[in-house]
C-alpha cells in the first residue's frame, strides 16, 4: 500500500485493507470538508448544560447559498490533538451539544449535514459517570423531531452507537472506502471471541463496508472516491462529497415539515425491510 | 409497613406462580442455603442478602401479569442469519438450539393487565444471546409502541440485554433508531412508559429505550452502562471502583428514579398505574 492507500477495488482490496483506508491518519476530516464546503464556516461551542466536546465540531456556514448548520466528529491529527479531540470519540456534553445545536437550525430553518468519523462513543469510566447511554439514546429519540432536512455521510469510520447518535437523518451515505458497523471489529471480536485479535475474522463477518450497507440498504448512496482514495485528493474529494450531499438536500427542502418527518420515521422504522420481505419473518401490524 | 405497601397491600408480589428458575445450592452473596420453592416465592430474591436472581421473559411476564390475563403478540416473528454469520459458531445453529430450549428471542411482548389495569409488557430474556437486541426483537418493541401510542395503554419494560447483536450487524444497530422512532411517538402521545432495569443492562438497549422511561426504576445490584467494565479497562487501564455502574451508582448519577427490589415491584407499578391514568 502507498501512503495514500491503493486505488480502491472491490475485486482486490480485502475488508481489512478497506478498514486501514477507513482509518488511515492521512484521510480527510469533517474539519476538511467542512472549511471546503462552506469557507466561512463559524464554529459554535458547548452544549450550555456542562462543557463542549472537542471530538464533534458543530457550527454554521453558507452552502450553496444557504445558512447551513455542519455537525461532524473530528479526529485529531497530530499527537497533541487527537490526545485532546480524544481521537473523534464523543463524551455526553457532544450529544448534547448536538442537540442544542440541531434546535437551533430548527428556529432558523437551518439545513443539517452531518459527517460521521468515529470509532464509537467514548469508552471511559467519565462517560459512564455523565450518562453517556442515556444522552445518546435521547439523541437518536430527539433526532426523530428536527423539523428541518438532515443529511449524513459516513466519511471514514461509523462506529456503532457513538456514530448513530449522529446518524439519524432523512439520507445517509457513505464515502466509498468508509465503514459503518454495529460494533469495532477489535469489540466484535472481543465480544464474541473474547479474544480482540480475532479482528481480522470479525470485520470479514460483520459486512461493514460501504457496499454492504448499500446492498441492505441502510444507506442511499456510495459516493467513489478520488483516484487512490480520498486521502489522496482533498480537493476532490470534497467535491464529489459536496456534490452528493447537496443532490440529496435538494428534494428534502421541498417537503414541508411533517412530511419529513413522517418520511424520516419510516426510514428508520422499516429500515431492515429487506429482511422483512423474507417469508418466515412473519405477518405485518 | 410503607404508605405505599399500605394502599397497595391487596397486590400480590406476583401475578401467578413464577417458574422454575436455576439456583446455585448457596446464595453467591450471603452463602446461605437456597431452597426453590422458598425463592419462588419471594420472586427469586434471596431473604436473606437481598441478592436478585435474573429471570427470563417467561418469568418476567408471570411476575407482571394478573393470571390468565397474559396475550403474546407477535410470537411467531422469526430472525434470520442475514450476514451467513459461520465463526465461532454458525448463527443459524445458535438460534435454532435456543428455541429448541424452548426460548422464543432476546424480547417477548404482549398484553395484560397489572392489579386490574391493561398494560402492554415488553420484556428481555438475556439467555437468547445475551439479551441482544435484534430485528425480531427491535419489531416486536415498535410494534407494541406503536400500539400502545394509539391506544393510549401505559408500556412496562423490563430489561436485561448486552445491547445490539452482532450476529445481525449494522440492521442490530440500526433497531436503536427504529425502536427509538416508536418510542418518541408513544411519548409525544402522552403515553406513560415505566422502564424497569436488571441486571445487566448494557451498550445498545441502555443507548435507545431502557434509560428513556418516564419512571427509570433499577433492581438492586443490577450493573446498567453503556460500555461494559471489560472494555473499559482496556481501553483506558482505568481502576474502577466497587459498585460502578450499579443500579445505586446509576441512582446517585441521576439515570434512575428508584432503585427498588423486586419484591415490592408490583406493588409500585400498581401505584405509578394509577397515578398516571
Amino acid at each position: 500500500m502507498t501512503r495514500h492507500g491503493r486505488k480502491p477495488d472491490e475485486t482486490t482490496l480485502t475488508v481489512w485493507q478497506v478498514i486501514e483506508l477507513a482509518r488511515h491518519a492521512d484521510r480527510p476530516y469533517s474539519m476538511d470538508y467542512i472549511k471546503r464546503l462552506a469557507p466561512d464556516f463559524i464554529e459554535l461551542h458547548g452544549d450550555r448544560l456542562s462543557g463542549d466536546d472537542p471530538a464533534l465540531v458543530g457550527g454554521v456556514g453558507t452552502w450553496h447559498g444557504r445558512t447551513t448548520l455542519f455537525l461532524g466528529h473530528q479526529k485529531g491529527r497530530s499527537l497533541k490533538e487527537r490526545v485532546a479531540r480524544n481521537w473523534g470519540m464523543m463524551h455526553p456534553e457532544g450529544y448534547r451539544k448536538a442537540i442544542r445545536l440541531a434546535h437551533h437550525a430548527a428556529k432558523f430553518g437551518f439545513p443539517i449535514v452531518s459527517l460521521i468519523d468515529t470509532p464509537g462513543a467514548y469508552p471511559g469510566a467519565g462517560a459512564e459517570e455523565r450518562g453517556i447511554a442515556a444522552a445518546i439514546a435521547e439523541a437518536i429519540m430527539e433526532w426523530f423531531r428536527i423539523p428541518v432536512p438532515i443529511v449524513a455521510a459516513v466519511i471514514g469510520e461509523g462506529g456503532s452507537g457513538g456514530a448513530l447518535g449522529m446518524g439519524v437523518a432523512d439520507r445517509v451515505i457513505m464515502l466509498e472506502n468508509s465503514i459503518y458497523s454495529v460494533a469495532s471489529p477489535e469489540a466484535a471480536a472481543s465480544i464474541v471471541w473474547r479474544d480482540n485479535a480475532r479482528k481480522v475474522e470479525a470485520a470479514e463477518q460483520l459486512q461493514l463496508t460501504s457496499r454492504d450497507l448499500l446492498a441492505m440498504g441502510v444507506v442511499e448512496e456510495v459516493v467513489t472516491e478520488p483516484e487512490g482514495s480520498a486521502s489522496a485528493d482533498y480537493d476532490a474529494a470534497a467535491a464529489v462529497l459536496d456534490e452528493a450531499l447537496h443532490r440529496h438536500l435538494q428534494p428534502l427542502l421541498l417537503q414541508p415539515a411533517d412530511q419529513l418527518l413522517q418520511h424520516r420515521y419510516e426510514r428508520f422504522r422499516y429500515i431492515d425491510s429487506l429482511v422483512h420481505a423474507e417469508p418466515h419473518f412473519g405477518p405485518k401490524v | 409497613m410503607s404508605a405505599l405497601a399500605k394502599a397497595h397491600h391487596d397486590v400480590r408480589i406476583a401475578g401467578s406462580k413464577l417458574p422454575d428458575v436455576p439456583l446455585p445450592t448457596n446464595c453467591p452473596g450471603c452463602g446461605n442455603a437456597l431452597e426453590l420453592d422458598a425463592m419462588r416465592k419471594h420472586n427469586y430474591v434471596c431473604p436473606d442478602c437481598g441478592h436478585h436472581f435474573r429471570l427470563g421473559a417467561d418469568a418476567w411476564i408471570a411476575l407482571m401479569a394478573d393470571r390468565g390475563s397474559w396475550k403474546e403478540r407477535w410470537g411467531d416473528v422469526r430472525s434470520h442469519d442475514l450476514l451467513n454469520w459461520k465463526v465461532p459458531k454458525p448463527y443459524e445453529e445458535v438460534v435454532e438450539q435456543l428455541l429448541a430450549d424452548g426460548l422464543n428471542e432476546a424480547v417477548r411482548t404482549g398484553t395484560c393487565t397489572l392489579a386490574g389495569r391493561p398494560i402492554w409488557l415488553a420484556a428481555f430474556d438475556f439467555r437468547f444471546v445475551g439479551g441482544t437486541l435484534s430485528i425480531v426483537a427491535g419489531e416486536r418493541l415498535a410494534r407494541g409502541m406503536e400500539q400502545a401510542a394509539s391506544s393510549g395503554t401505559p408500556y412496562v419494560l423490563v430489561s436485561a440485554s448486552g445491547g445490539a447483536r452482532m450476529q445481525e450487524g449494522v440492521l442490530a444497530l440500526m433497531q436503536l433508531a427504529k425502536v427509538n422512532a416508536a418510542l418518541g411517538r408513544m411519548h409525544a402521545a402522552g403515553v406513560p412508559y415505566f422502564s424497569v432495569l436488571t441486571d445487566p443492562t448494557f451498550g445498545g438497549t441502555a443507548a435507545s429505550l431502557a434509560l428513556l422511561g418516564d419512571v427509570n426504576i433499577a433492581e438492586p445490584g443490577a450493573a446498567i452502562g453503556f460500555t461494559g467494565p471489560r472494555v473499559i479497562k482496556q481501553a483506558t487501564y482505568a481502576d474502577l471502583p466497587p459498585g460502578f455502574q450499579s443500579a445505586e451508582f446509576q441512582l446517585a448519577h441521576g439515570q434512575v428514579d428508584l432503585v427498588l427490589p423486586r419484591t415490592e415491584l408490583r406493588r409500585l407499578l400498581a401505584h405509578l398505574l394509577e397515578l398516571y391514568p
